[in-house]
């Protein structure tokens, strides 16, 4: 492999030191002069009618300098269909769906004016079923949504029921994934400020600023220059700042207009539990036709996505969903319907890997069911199966760099796979699991861009100010550009200061979402760096009257190859192309749209990413029969990256993927009451990991190449969780021999399943 | 609404204030004092973001009381560093990897300083015993344990 100065290099993060003293400024840091804090007033009715809202008490409370409601707020907003407004008028559709806001010198006073406007509800029957919601009668909850059915992703590649009929088996099983939530460290927050032009700044903890600008300006129905949105370090995103939080959003940027002050609005731990969106409750049937020797032949994927009272990006994640079940292995013959379904409940959104964890928890569990009533090494028929570069998958993919064969073969090796299945421990298992995720994505219905933008100049003292178009959202992005704008420009990565966050400052992109940055981000970043380092050698050779190739740029320094004292530090070429008679700054912009496709319309085919993240994880387990619980005893996650720009940054990141895997499989689920109201909306009933759970992670990085990635990079983030759950159900599998199809898999569940084996086997005796 | 005069030593400086009983400890610090790096994250001493030293102790200063922290001595994540240089803690956490986003660092961090000056070599179960209260999204903790432990080596060797 190729040697790089900057490149595969564990590299401390650019931004650690501000972190570790706590100089980082975050959104929610920010005050500014005479502003006032906002609350939003939120139904305590799943369904409802809004008779009245009398407002008039709140607004004579002193300390308020704000009341509105839904007819100060008519605007309209959707991520994949338009169905959402602001602040209801006519009717709520889930608990917490948001009816006015206040805003008042302080926080308590905006509390406590809330509790003084009168909201007279008429209410009305709620369905909070997905299954329920699309039987004939069930309640309706926006008006021309029949059945509550608001989308339907299918696709349609080959023929899966002649490949039924062809195969030797065929199985069939029904599995159930629960909400779980985001969990981000910083509560949702924003600042509205108008100035006296009419142009809106927005603060706001986004992945995305210029998604946000774009969706603000369109619903508020001003041009896009009247919107400058501002992001600063995020704590934490995960999906869930993916897009505009509509309600929040839009009750500060009213407030502010109808105050003239800024307001800021900063969820409650409670609301981020709930209003932050989450990832969807599937329900899922799979059915896979095999050969005798485990060659699956063709997959039938139905799936009822709950996405709550709104859309949001559950129609998305849906048909993630679709483009993922048809991904791994070498079946040619897919069929997958996706129905997104209305509910009375909170709705859910953007969550790391979109639909994909569900449905490769469910279709990964289901292969390892297969293995076992085959007896087959469950290994073994992963390697058997699995896609390799230069295959299109069934969902349409073009696998240009493809290492999930490399990443079965190391987590078998590294867990002692072989050794282990063949002297099994009491109440000991093994579980290997497998996934993939794309790097950036080009999905239908949506936007038919897939890119990313940096600009940079090189100072005259040989450093650089980049600016990108990739939120920090802490997953390390700044750093990967500063290696790679290093490793162009031959200039120390300390020397290169990244920023990022601001609608006008920085090149426009898409953002922090779908595993982008690195890749799509990287590249925009590298043509940039290479245009300035273009610039630089010719202003040298102009000066030196030298061919530019007959240059070289190292250490700060550009020289004649061949002949090192022949030399001028970048510094001084840039002081010499400054300083002059028609002088210029070193100064070079790049966007990069990623060649991705969307989808076909009839098949749902495409070559929707440009590349892809494979990964497979091993993971041995300990359950203890007496009372149900699963020790994690080891966990072993191969991914393949492409080539490694930062192995310490790919390594944290694949254990902050395991942390959040084996959340989803063991503790954490969102529980809502038979009135929609979610009841676990603290840290100390919502179950994250804490470090006394954490096993021991193993991480493998794998390299092959892309062929198109900037270096041969791609995505690192979402396919880092993927994998975990569907590997745990397994290893539970083979520790107690019961298969469990709906996580997470509590001691309950787990000593519920082995009771009901135990019930089984004596009256199979009888 | 009832307030109370209270005086507090925050980083080693004395600051006299008239607050309402009901304010918590975390919005002194980060409304009246401006010192931003303790973070808010649940409100509820649930999360440890907010994690500050007092009198030795790592509290969650969203449930200390304001006039409980009268006459006390507070250090924030402002105070653990000289100017321009870090404290042993801070530089492990860098050069470990042990930061993504950075919103439960300074807490984090908080914590281990109060573990450490109590317990110097302290043993890979006590470190995670003593953040379990700290909870942390990205990371896994994985690198946070191991650059508390790897501090707490260094620290032992500045201060035998």
């Amino acid at each position: 492999m190729k040697e790089f100065e900057f490149l595969r290099k564990d590299i401390p993060r650019v931004d650690a030191v501000d972190k570790a003293t706590g100089s980082a400024l975050f959104t929610s840091d920010l005050t500014f002069p005479n502003m006032l804090h906002a609350k939003l007033l939120r139904s305590p009715h799943p369904h409802a009618r809004i008779l009245n809202i009398d407002t008039r008490r709140a607004e004579k409370l002193p300390g308020v300098r704000g009341v509105i409601t839904g007819k100060d707020t008519p605007y309209v907003f959707g991520v994949s269909h338009f169905d959402q407004t602001p602040l209801q008028t006519e009717k709520v559709r889930h608990v917490g769906d948001a009816v006015a806001a206040v805003a008042a010198i302080d926080v308590a006073t905006a509390e406590a004016a809330l509790r003084l406007i009168k909201v007279d509800y008429e209410p009305l029957p709620a369905v909070f079923d997905p299954i329920e919601a699309m039987k004939p009668g069930a309640p309706l909850i926006h008006q021309g949504k029949e059945r509550n059915l608001v989308a339907h992703s299918t696709y349609d590649v080959g023929n899966v029921e002649e490949a039924f009929r062809k195969s030797d088996y065929v199985f069939e099983d029904h599995f159930v994934t629960q909400r779980v939530g985001h969990v981000c460290p910083e509560p949702h927050n924003c600042i509205a400020v108008w100035d006296s032009s009419g142009k809106l700044t927005f603060y706001y903890c986004t992945q995305a600023p210029d998604l946000t600008r774009m969706q603000l300006a369109k619903a508020l129905g001003i041009p896009e220059s009247k919107v400058r949105v501002i992001t600063h370090n995020v704590g934490g995103g995960f999906g869930s700042r993916a897009t505009s939080k509509f309600s929040m959003d839009f009750a500060a940027i009213v407030l502010a207009r109808k105050t003239g002050k800024p307001v800021k609005i900063e969820y409650t731990r409670e609301e981020e539990s709930i209003y932050s969106t989450f990832r969807h409750k599937f329900i899922m049937d799979i059915k896979t036709g095999v050969a005798k020797d485990g060659m699956i032949l063709g997959r039938q994927a139905t799936i009822y996505s709950d996405t709550g009272a709104y859309c949001d990006y559950g129609p998305v994640c849906t048909n993630v969903a679709g483009a993922m079940g048809g991904m791994l292995y070498r079946f040619m013959n897919y069929k997958f319907d996706g129905y997104s379904v209305y509910t009375n409940l909170p709705y859910g959104g953007a969550m790391r890997g979109l639909g994909n964890p569900a449905i490769t928890y469910a279709m990964e569990t289901q292969l390892s069911m297969i293995a076992e009533r085959l007896k087959i090494d469950p290994l073994e028929v992963r390697l058997k199966n699995a896609v390799r570069t230069g295959d299109e998958t069934a969902s349409g993919a073009v696998l240009r760099s493809c290492g999930l064969a490399e990443c079965l073969e190391a987590v078998a090796k590294k867990i002692d796979w072989h050794e282990k299945k063949a002297n099994p421990k009491p109440n000991r298992g093994l579980g290997i699991a497998c996934g993939v995720h794309f790097t950036g994505v080009r999905l239908s219905p949506g936007i038919d861009a897939d890119f990313a933008g940096a600009t940079l100049i090189v100072n005259d003292d040989g450093s650089v100010n980049l600016a990108t178009s990739c939120t920090e959202i802490g997953s390390g992005s700044n750093t990967v550009f500063a290696q790679m704008t290093a490793e162009v420009l031959g200039i120390e990565p300390g020397k290169i200061n990244v920023v990022f966050g601001d609608t006008e400052n920085c090149p426009m992109g898409w953002g922090s979402r779908a595993s982008r940055n690195t890749a799509v981000g990287g590249m925009a970043v590298k043509l940039a760096a290479e245009d300035a380092r273009n610039q630089l050698l010719n202003i040298v050779a102009e000066k030196m009257e030298i061919h530019p190739n007959d240059l070289e740029i190292q250490k700060g320094k550009i020289s004649v190859k061949g002949t090192p004292s022949r030399a001028m530090t970048i510094a001084e070429a840039v002081r010499l192309n400054r300083y002059r008679k028609n002088g210029q700054a070193i100064m070079a912009t790049a966007h990069w749209d990623a060649p991705s496709e969307l989808a076909d319309k009839v098949t749902g085919r495409g070559n929707f990413s440009f590349a892809f993240s494979f990964g497979a994880k091993a993971i041995e387990v300990e359950v203890d029969a007496r009372t149900g619980k699963v020790e994690i005893v080891q966990v072993v996650a191969a991914q393949d990256v492409g080539l490694a720009i930062n192995p310490l940054g790919i390594e944290c990141q694949i254990e902050g993927g395991v942390h959040m895997g084996l959340g989803y499989a063991l503790t954490e689920e969102i529980m809502l009451d038979p009135t929609g109201r979610m009841v676990n909306d603290h840290l100390v009933d919502y179950k994250i990991l804490t470090p006394l759970d954490m096993p021991p992670v193993e991480s493998i990085i794998v390299e092959p190449i892309d062929p198109i990635g900037p270096f041969g990079a791609k995505g690192v983030g979402e396919m880092a969780t993927i994998g975990t759950t569907e590997a745990i159900s397994a290893a539970i599998h083979d520790a107690a021999r019961v298969w469990l199809k709906d996580p997470p898999f509590t001691p309950e569940k787990v000593w519920m399943a082995l009771k009901k084996k135990e019930e089984g086997s004596l009256s199979s005796q009888d | 609404m009832k307030r109370s005069k209270i005086k507090i030593k925050v980083n080693s400086e004395w600051h006299e204030l008239t607050v309402p009983n009901q304010k918590t400890l975390l919005e002194v610090i980060r409304g009246d004092l401006h010192l931003t790096g303790t973070k808010r994250m649940c409100d509820t001493g649930e999360c440890g973001s907010c994690t500050v030293i007092m009198d030795g102790r790592a509290v969650n200063s969203c449930i200390v009381l304001a006039v409980e922290a009268n006459g006390k001595k507070i250090t924030t994540i402002e105070g653990l560093s000289q100017i321009g240089k870090l404290h042993p803690i801070q530089e492990e956490f860098v050069a470990k990897g042990a930061i993504q986003c950075g919103f439960c660092t300074p807490g984090m961090i908080m914590t281990a300083k109060a573990l450490l000056d109590q317990k110097p070599a302290p043993t890979e179960h006590e470190v995670k015993t003593a953040i379990a209260g700290n909870l942390c999204r990205c990371t896994g903790y994985i690198r946070i344990v191991n650059a508390i432990l790897s501090a707490a080596e260094r620290l032992r060797s500045i201060q035998p």
